[in-house]
């Protein structure tokens, strides 16, 4: 009998984990250190239409870096569940960090992120919009997905591993196309969540810098894209 | 007899579930090719011994194993022991039926694709494996145009005959069965029974069951465990017609259990 097979995946998903949580941490650390590679100066006393476009400039640059924080999510849930032991204490740390940032209220990520970024920073970085939204969406996905995960009946996994699957083929061939629509939900959710924020930055500081209660039509979009992609994240859940 | 005619050897296994001992030094040989029930109270560790022999218990975090267990003569703990080929020449039968939510077919392909190189089974090849899988089972005339139905549709019967149909391809050496008939109606059991029966001495069955009737009829031997310990082995006729141990007695005479 051979122990090949069995030890290269468990190798490779934990050698993925450990690259992923690097790059983490590199990421933090520019953030905390010297601040970003792509920014927008603006000034927080004149707020004209131009910082509006600003804010939206810097988003529309980050888009691919908000699909790599929901698919970090993902990929997160799936280890937690499926590779981590749940009575690790790597697990319980993670689980109950998850479990507080999911709690706290998105609005007081918000006003922390219009503070920082446009009135003590006055820099929209890079960084300080990856930690807004890393957040505000990574815990919320994370626990939706654990969920979804977990509502994969247990017969179905003991079933394949009696059989002799390995862990990454009960995920793919099982658990992951049995929660895909209920991914695809959670994905919308955090979609959803990002329009949201936008909406918050935007309107704040247009709150702010025209002293009247009034948002630029693009705000208004942002919502209702919000509320759509919501209604479909219900749909498809 | 001597040690080639044991499928299945454990010498002093004790397993904790965090600090609760479940298995208590259990020492047993099963035999090949029979029939080998293991009966007792509900929590005396029965399926958690059945368990041990295809390592299925590992995937819970908090257990902890000591002593030896020997499958086919080889200890299934060493450092050379692929789970793959165990789980491969250990098959598996749970207490719920508990198909794959995909097609009959690809059910019983399921574990062969596993074991098998990527695309090194062809139509052909595939098709004759189905058919055999399901004639051996006594499925083929009612599922054969029911192939691409989805497993979870089925009948219970027919269900928990798919999972005993789905490790033949594999050819186990071993066939564990954890109260394989305890959701079944008395037409199933008895279908499921008398599959057993046909099937034993190609494979050796270890099976775990509540309902004494059942180990009486179908098995060979008999293994009686209470709280963790294994208390009596024999042939099953023996075990329940003159029991030697006390309470072995008691629980065969149902005056507890």
């Amino acid at each position: 009998m051979n122990a090949n097979i069995m030890n290269r995946s468990e190798l490779i998903y934990h050698t993925i984990a450990i690259i992923s949580l690097v790059i983490v941490i590199i990421l933090l650390w520019n953030f905390t250190s010297d601040g970003s590679y792509v920014e927008g100066k603006i000034n927080s006393d004149v707020i004209t239409e131009e910082t509006v476009s600003t804010i939206y400039g810097q988003l529309y640059r980050m888009i691919p870096t908000f699909c790599g924080v929901i698919l970090f999510s993902i990929v997160i849930s799936f280890y937690l569940e499926e590779w981590l032991q749940q009575t690790s204490w790597q697990y319980q740390i993670i689980e109950r960090h998850i479990a507080i940032l999911a709690r706290v209220p998105s609005l007081v990520v918000g006003i922390l992120a219009v503070y920082f970024i446009f009135f003590h920073f006055q820099n929209i970085t890079y960084y300080g919009l990856l930690l807004t939204v890393v957040l505000l969406v990574m815990p919320v996905t994370i626990q939706s997905t654990q969920k979804s995960i977990q509502t994969v009946d247990i017969s179905v996994r003991e079933a394949a591993y009696a059989l002799g699957a390995t862990r990454w083929r009960v995920v793919t061939d099982h658990v992951f196309p049995h929660t895909f629509s209920k991914i695809l939900a959670v994905i919308c959710t955090a979609i959803s969540r990002i329009l949201a924020i936008a909406a918050f930055l935007v309107a704040s500081v247009w709150i702010y810098g025209s002293n009247s209660f009034s948002f630029p039509k693009s705000v208004i979009l942002l919502i209702t894209g919000a509320l759509i992609v919501s209604v479909l994240s219900s749909l498809l859940d | 007899m001597d040690t080639n005619n044991f499928s299945i050897e454990t010498e002093n296994l004790s397993l904790w579930y965090g600090d609760f001992q479940a298995l208590i030094d259990v020492s047993v040989n099963i035999p090949t090719g029979k029939i080998t029930s293991l009966i007792g109270p509900s929590g005396c560790g029965k399926t958690t011994l059945l368990r041990c022999f295809n390592r299925v218990n590992e995937r819970y975090g908090n257990v902890k194993t000591k002593g030896e267990i020997k499958i086919l003569g080889k200890n299934i703990y060493d450092s050379d022991v692929s789970l793959l080929e165990l789980r491969k020449t250990v098959g598996m039968v749970f207490q719920r039926p508990n198909p794959l939510p995909i097609s009959v077919y690809e059910n019983i392909l399921f574990g062969l694709r596993i074991h098998s190189p990527f695309r090194s089974l062809n139509r052909t090849q595939t098709d004759e494996i189905v058919e055999e899988a399901l004639t051996s089972v006594f499925l083929w005339d009612d599922l054969k145009d029911k192939l691409k139905t989805r497993a979870t549709s089925l009948q219970l019967e027919q269900q928990q005959k798919l999972c005993i149909a789905r490790l033949l391809p594999l050819k186990p050496q071993v066939i564990l069965m954890d109260e394989p008939c305890s959701a079944l109606d008395s037409k199933g059991t008895l279908a499921v029974e008398e599959l057993m029966s046909v099937l034993a001495g190609s494979y050796t069955f270890l099976i775990v069951t509540h309902n004494m009737a059942q180990a009486k009829r179908v098995s060979d031997e008999c293994i009686y465990m209470f709280l963790g310990e294994l208390i009596e082995h024999r042939e099953t006729q023996a075990l329940f017609e003159t029991p030697e141990h006390e309470k072995t007695a008691d629980y065969v005479q149902m005056r507890y259990g």
